[in-house]
């Protein structure tokens, strides 16, 4: 290769070099400025070096101090080391110092104490006395001993606890006997006195025991008088009827204020967490009072008497009503009911009182929880074995037996006074027995106990399930009677005689208002039975807002029997349309729906004209439809007319369905059909709220069939695709309804698939 | 709303201290409670318990056994669709009571209500009603017949797995004939599978 083209070789050679050449030039140019550079910096750099090197001594001598430094870090972390051991023992020191000046103080007022002691005693100065004997209570008694045993003077200290010890049950035998002696005296300043001083001697439960016994004589003398009055009303007073509730009342606001006066006084003198022993004391004259208002009402109200006569009655069942038994009449006893309800219901706010009381007490005075739940056992105990915990149980079995009784006969009452006023379209059974219903209802809400409340709505449900919609049956199934007479003029006598009071005027219209009347009564008893579980639910809440869920649930459970009732009447109106629709839509409907019969559904072209201007057989229906609905439309309620309209919608089209199937049809037989079919689904359609399609599907479908021009247009209706319909009719049905049609071939039917 | 097919009410009844709490505590609980003080009026309990993938809601009412609640108590007894009636096998008075407990229920409740008859706290030593004459008692009385005790836990699950599935059998059967508008009710949320609708005893 180099010796291809020598020349040009060189040439590029010496390019080359020169090249290098200019290279190491600037290279040497660079390094003299170097140099140059670095020349100049030396005498900088010279003088930093000498810097430096005076500075070599001083580090020397930071090195050595840093290390007497940390030798003397050493030193001190040692003593201080000591010192704390020394604290630590000063405090024991201190602590020791701190006891023996507490056993020299005991010591000394050991002394004082059993010194003063006997002088108070003697002195009548029980304050003192006692102030010394709490003094000496508050010493540790082991501690006491000990120090005597290490003590020379054994004998002086064990004397003086001696001395003190004998003083303390004289003082707490003098305390109590002077306790009683005030209250024999009747000496309120005294009874303070020495309420006061049990504590101080260490008798809490036996102080808050004596005062509480104070109390209830207090308590009794009042209840005694207020009962006393009570039995000296007249009974022209208006508040007779009432009177016991009201004694109930007096003696429970008296001893709530009894409660609410002393309470501060025990918590000040004996701390808090006592209130529950003051409580157990004063329930028992509680109970005591209770028992003695209860027993006198019922002896005065004699409601043993009338128990018994409420069970056996109720035993036989109202409908048995002419016994050997005297009847008492309801509205008799709506004020002994009142009473009880009202007595029931203060026996239930005085026991919530003393439960929040004793708890609220607790809450303060107890931080234990442990402790705290057996104050709460306890309380609960105290209040389910007291005698007002039985007495309003008592009461309240009482109060049901009568309610129960109170709302059977009314409702029998009710239903056995039943008037229809003119123009009503139900009558006043319904309006009567629901006040009844709802009246006892909100009555049981009164007595302020769940259990009360559920028990009426579960005997409300019992008295509407079986005595009330029994006869709204019962009349149902004496039946509509059809009658002879035509029912236009069947329901212009109807009106008429309902417009002038007449109902007496013919068997048959007064059966059959009596008919139309229950139905109508059991449409409107369902909005009754919804508007009354709405209310109640609001009442109850309103009377007991702290139900729990579990409350809840009973409660929720006994108002859904409601339901069942509304399910029954909802049977009655199902059972009614079905006797409606076999006495009067039936015979009447069948002849006009048979006339299609007489007509040849052959039509040649200038027949058709004819026939389509005046459609004869669908406008006839209709027209008797008309009739026939226009005569129950303002008698029956507007949910049963709609009931009746689908009733009679029903027997329209099934009967209808079952004559096409008995006739047969040219092609334009079919058309008028189809026409006649959606002039009567227009006509019901406008008369009604609810949907007639579904009622008229078969039927409409049958037209369709019996329209089509040609047999093979079926596949535009059946099959998989967006035209098709949805068919009421079995393939087998609709090549029977093709059959129909006279110029449909038979064989060609057959073939079709379907 | 929780997804159940069939709600029924179970009703106990019996004599004060049988033991009507501690069945109903055990069962839906699983406990056997220690001195709970007797009950006051009625007690209210649900447990939701699987019958072949059905899921049966039994609503439970524990009633007070003592003479001054009963007019409380009753009233519950016209909407049970079981009674479980409770003495206990060591004390005789608690046996000797049942007649005055049937008159009661036949007063009071459905004549269709499932009855049972249910001997407690077998656990104990001191028996004073044997077995067999429980099991007459309750034949003669067309009921079913138990045993059980609420402490060991005994025979109690049974009972009412036992009653669920025989109230869904008779619900059931008395679906069948019961097709379009009234097919909801029997479903068990208004109960009213005691009483079947007023149409077919009018018919
Ligand atoms: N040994 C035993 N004691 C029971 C049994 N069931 C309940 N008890 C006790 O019987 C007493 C009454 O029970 P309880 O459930 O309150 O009876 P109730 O009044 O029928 O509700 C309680 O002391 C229970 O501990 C049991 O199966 N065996
Ligand atoms: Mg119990």
């Amino acid at each position: 290769m180099s010796s291809s083209n020598p020349s040009t070789n060189y040439a590029e050679l010496q390019r080359k070099y020169l090249q290098e050449l200019k290279h190491l030039e600037e290279e040497e140019e660079r390094l003299v400025d170097n140099l140059n550079n670095l020349f100049n910096q030396k005498t900088f750099l010279e003088d930093k070096v000498k810097g430096v090197s005076k500075l070599i001594p001083t580090l020397k001598v930071i090195k050595h101090e840093a290390q007497d430094l940390v030798n003397t870090i050493n030193d001190i972390s040692d003593s201080s080391e000591k010192i704390s051991g020394k604290i630590r023992s000063l405090d024991v020191a201190k602590n020791r110092v701190d006891e023996c000046q507490l056993r020299v103080n005991d010591l000394i007022d050991l002394d004082i104490c059993s010194q003063g002691v006997q002088a108070a005693i003697l002195d009548s100065d029980y304050e003192k006395g006692a102030a010394h004997v709490h003094r000496f209570l508050s010493m540790d008694q082991s501690v006491l001993t000990k120090t005597a045993t290490d003590m020379d003077n054994v004998s002086n200290i064990m004397k003086s606890v001696r001395t003190l010890q004998d003083a303390s049950s004289q003082l707490r035998a003098i305390v109590e006997h002077k306790f009683n002696e005030a209250v024999n005296n009747e000496d309120l300043t005294s009874i303070e006195r020495f309420f006061k001083i049990f504590p101080l001697l260490g008798m809490h439960e036996e102080g808050i025991k004596e005062f509480c016994t104070y109390l209830r004589t207090k308590i009794a003398s009042v209840a005694e008088k207020n009962l006393k009055t009570a039995m000296g009303i007249p009974q022209s007073d208006k508040r007779y009827g009432v009177i016991y509730a009201d004694t109930l009342v007096l003696l429970f606001e008296g001893l709530a204020r009894v409660i609410d006066t002393h309470q501060p006084l025990i918590e000040t003198y004996y701390g808090p967490g006592r209130l529950l022993s003051a409580i157990k004391v004063l329930q028992k004259e509680c109970d005591v009072q209770m028992k003695r208002v209860y027993a006198d009402w019922a002896k005065v109200r004699q409601i043993n008497k009338k128990i018994q006569v409420v069970n056996e009655i109720l035993r036989m069942g109202s409908s048995s009503s002419f016994g050997k038994i005297e009847k008492i009449d309801p509205k008799d006893l709506d004020i002994l009911i009142g009473e009880i309800t009202l007595m029931h219901y203060r026996t239930e706010l005085y026991i919530k009182f003393v439960q929040r009381k004793v708890m609220a007490d607790a809450d303060v005075g107890i931080p234990n929880q442990e402790d705290k739940e057996k104050i709460i056992k306890s309380l609960e105990n105290v209040i389910k074995d007291s005698d007002i915990s039985q007495c309003k149980h008592e009461l309240l079995s009482h109060y049901l037996r009568l309610e129960q009784y109170y709302m059977d006969e009314s409702i029998a009452k009710a239903v056995a006074m039943d008037t229809l006023e003119p123009s009503q379209q139900t009558s006043s059974m319904v309006d009567d027995t629901f006040f009844i219903v709802r009246k006892c209802i909100r009555r049981s809400i009164s007595t302020g106990s769940l259990d009360g409340i559920c028990a009426i709505i579960n005997n409300a449900c019992r008295a509407l399930e079986s005595d009330y919609c029994e006869v709204l049956k019962g009349r149902l199934r004496q039946g509509y009677p059809s009658g002879y007479l035509d029912l236009t003029q069947a329901y212009n006598v109807l009106q008429t005689s309902i417009q002038h009071g007449r109902l007496q005027s013919g068997d048959t219209e007064q059966s059959r208002t009596a008919f139309i009347t229950a139905l109508n009564n059991s449409d409107s008893s369902i909005e009754y039975v919804d508007a009354l579980c709405d209310h109640v639910m609001k009442e109850i809440e309103q009377a007991l807002p702290k139900m729990n869920s579990r409350d809840r649930g009973k409660l929720e459970s006994c108002l859904s029997g409601l339901s069942s009732v509304t399910a029954n009447l909802k049977d009655i109106i199902d059972y009614g349309m079905q006797q409606l629709r076999n006495a009067a839509v039936k015979p009447r409907v069948h002849p006009w729906v048979d006339a299609f019969l007489n007509v040849s559904h052959h039509f040649t072209e200038e027949e058709l004209s004819a026939y389509e201007a005046g459609e004869p057989f669908v406008q006839t229906l209709i027209m008797n439809l008309e009739t026939l609905l226009s005569s129950f439309k303002d008698i029956l309620t507007p949910s049963n007319f709609d009931a009746f309209t689908q009733v009679l919608t029903s027997e329209v089209t099934q009967r209808l369905e079952k004559i096409v199937m008995k006739s047969t049809f040219n092609r334009l037989g079919g058309l008028v059909l189809d026409k006649e079919v959606r002039s009567l689904a227009g006509y019901i359609t406008a008369t009604t709220s609810w949907s007639v399609r579904d009622k008229f599907a078969r039927l409409t479908q049958i037209a369709t069939v019996l329209n089509l021009e040609q047999l093979n247009e079926i596949y535009d209706y059946w099959g998989n695709h967006d035209g098709a319909l949805t068919w009421r009719l079995t393939p087998t049905e609709l090549k029977s309804v093709m059959q129909l049609r006279t110029d449909f071939k038979s064989d060609e039917i057959k073939r079709l698939k379907l | 709303m929780d997804d159940y097919k069939f709600l029924f009410k179970v009703v106990l009844v019996g004599n004060a201290g049988v033991g009507k709490t501690c069945l109903v505590r055990r069962f839906t609980q699983g406990l056997f409670p220690p001195g709970q003080g007797a009950t006051i009026g009625v007690d209210f309990m649900i447990k939701t318990v699987e019958v072949g993938n059905e899921k049966v809601k039994l609503q439970i009412w524990d009633t007070a056994g003592q003479e001054r609640f009963r007019s409380i108590t009753q009233s519950y007894y016209r909407s049970a669709h079981a009674l479980i009636l409770v003495y206990d096998i060591s004390c005789q008075p608690t046996f000797d009571c049942l007649p005055d407990w049937l008159r009661e229920i036949e007063e009071y409740a459905s004549s269709k209500v499932l009855r049972v008859l249910v001997g407690n706290k077998i656990d104990r030593e001191d028996r004073e009603i044997p077995t067999h004459v429980g099991e007459e008692f309750a034949e003669r009385h067309n009921m079913y017949f138990l045993e059980t005790s609420a402490k060991e836990s005994d025979n109690v699950e049974r009972l009412f797995m036992q009653i669920a599935e025989d109230l869904m059998k008779q619900a059931r059967t008395r679906d069948l004939p019961r097709y379009d508008s009234n097919a909801q009710s029997i479903n068990g949320r208004t109960s009213t599978i005691g009483d079947s609708s007023c149409c077919s005893k009018l018919q």
